[in-house]
């Protein structure tokens, strides 16, 4: 009997009742360093296309001019928030939560190169890419038709042969080679590789 | 009365929305978003609203995934299910764009507006449960709020 008597007082407590009928979680913020869609800083964009390249969504990102100033725009249905283009981004244009403050202090960067790669079973050894190449043009205007060439200097040319590619590091990335190739022999791939430390400040 | 009977019903319906919802092609990301609404960290019932599988039921369609065309009348079938007032709300970004899925080659026919009304979309891939309750909480007031007086 004692305990029914406790039991009904206790749940006629004005502080239980209302605990009761109108508890509710709390109000939830979304907290600071959650990563949002990413937002423009005061820094200038000097259309270096980091971003829309490291993106892995389609459509995601794109780098527009207003007003005689470059800066990349995010669309929101297309954005899958990764902080990719914050973390690709070597002047800091784009800031998202923290990824910011992290890559400062672990001195952390992306690193990226075009890798040239050609097929032999599907090359035919025309020269096209050779001669198509920009670079190789402006460093050796003697580049011969076939693709053959005296210097050493150009990222490839005609050995023996077969393209034989000599300084990859002096590609940017064209693709002109690509498609000029009569057979997709010839393919550029731009390689990203995550470095830190002295590599990354370099 | 018919005043009256108005205000009662708003505000039953304020307090009483009935969700279901409809993966047309989707990677299943956004449905456990929406699973840990469900869950007490967010808890979607302390808002009054109810997740269930019948669309004969419910007055929110929340649609994920980007559109398989085996979906494409079934969604519509689905859609004519549900009783009026209805509204649709557009989950992640599949229905907005195809995401990730909209590329060459994909078996895919975003976006979902195609094929039925959409009143709002949350984007994100997922997007947060926050945002996914806050979205049904602003746009349902909005459709069912005064329906019968809004027909006449």
């Amino acid at each position: 009997m004692r305990s029914i008597i406790y039991y009904v007082r206790e749940f006629l407590r004005p502080e239980w009742l209302k605990t009761f009928f109108f508890a509710r979680t709390a109000p939830l913020e979304t907290p600071s360093y959650f990563k949002g869609y990413p937002a423009r800083t005061e820094k200038e964009c000097t259309r270096c296309l980091s971003c829309m390249m490291i993106c892995p969504a389609p459509g995601a990102i794109a780098v527009l001019r207003k007003k005689d100033q470059w800066g990349p725009e995010i669309y929101p249905g297309h954005c899958i928030r990764c902080g990719l283009c914050v973390e690709a981004c070597p002047e800091g244009v784009l800031s998202s939560g923290r990824i910011l403050d992290v890559t400062r202090r672990d001195g952390t960067a992306f690193w990226s190169w075009y890798h040239l790669q050609v097929d032999d079973s599907l090359c035919m050894r025309c020269g096209n890419c050779c001669v198509s190449c920009p670079v190789n043009r402006e460093i050796d205007p003697q580049l011969g038709a076939t693709g053959t060439s005296s210097s050493d200097e150009v990222i490839m040319r005609i050995e023996g042969g077969r393209v034989t590619i000599l300084h990859e590091e002096k590609c940017t990335g064209c693709k002109t080679c690509e498609i000029n190739c009569p057979n997709r022999a010839i393919r550029v791939a731009r390689m990203v590789e995550g470095v830190q430390g002295e590599e990354a400040e370099a | 009365m018919r005043n009256i009977l108005q205000k009662i019903k708003n505000a039953v319906r304020s307090r009483s929305i009935h969700v279901s919802y409809v993966d047309v092609g989707s990677c299943n990301g956004c449905d456990i978003e929406v699973l840990a609404c469900l869950a007490p960290r967010y808890d979607i019932e302390q808002y009054g609203i109810y997740v269930h599988n019948n669309p004969r039921e419910a007055d929110v369609l929340l649609v994920i995934g980007s559109v398989t065309p085996q979906w494409v009348d079934k969604l519509r079938d689905i859609w004519e299910k549900i009783p009026e007032p209805k509204v649709a709300v557009a989950i992640g970004n599949c229905p907005i764009s195809g995401c990730v899925y909209n590329r060459r080659g994909t078996l895919t026919t975003p976006p979902v507006e195609n094929y039925i009304p959409i009143a709002a979309s949350v984007p994100g891939c997922p997007p947060r449960p926050t945002e996914i309750l806050s979205a049904i909480l602003s746009v349902a007031p909005l459709i069912f709020k005064d329906y019968e007086e809004n027909q006449k």
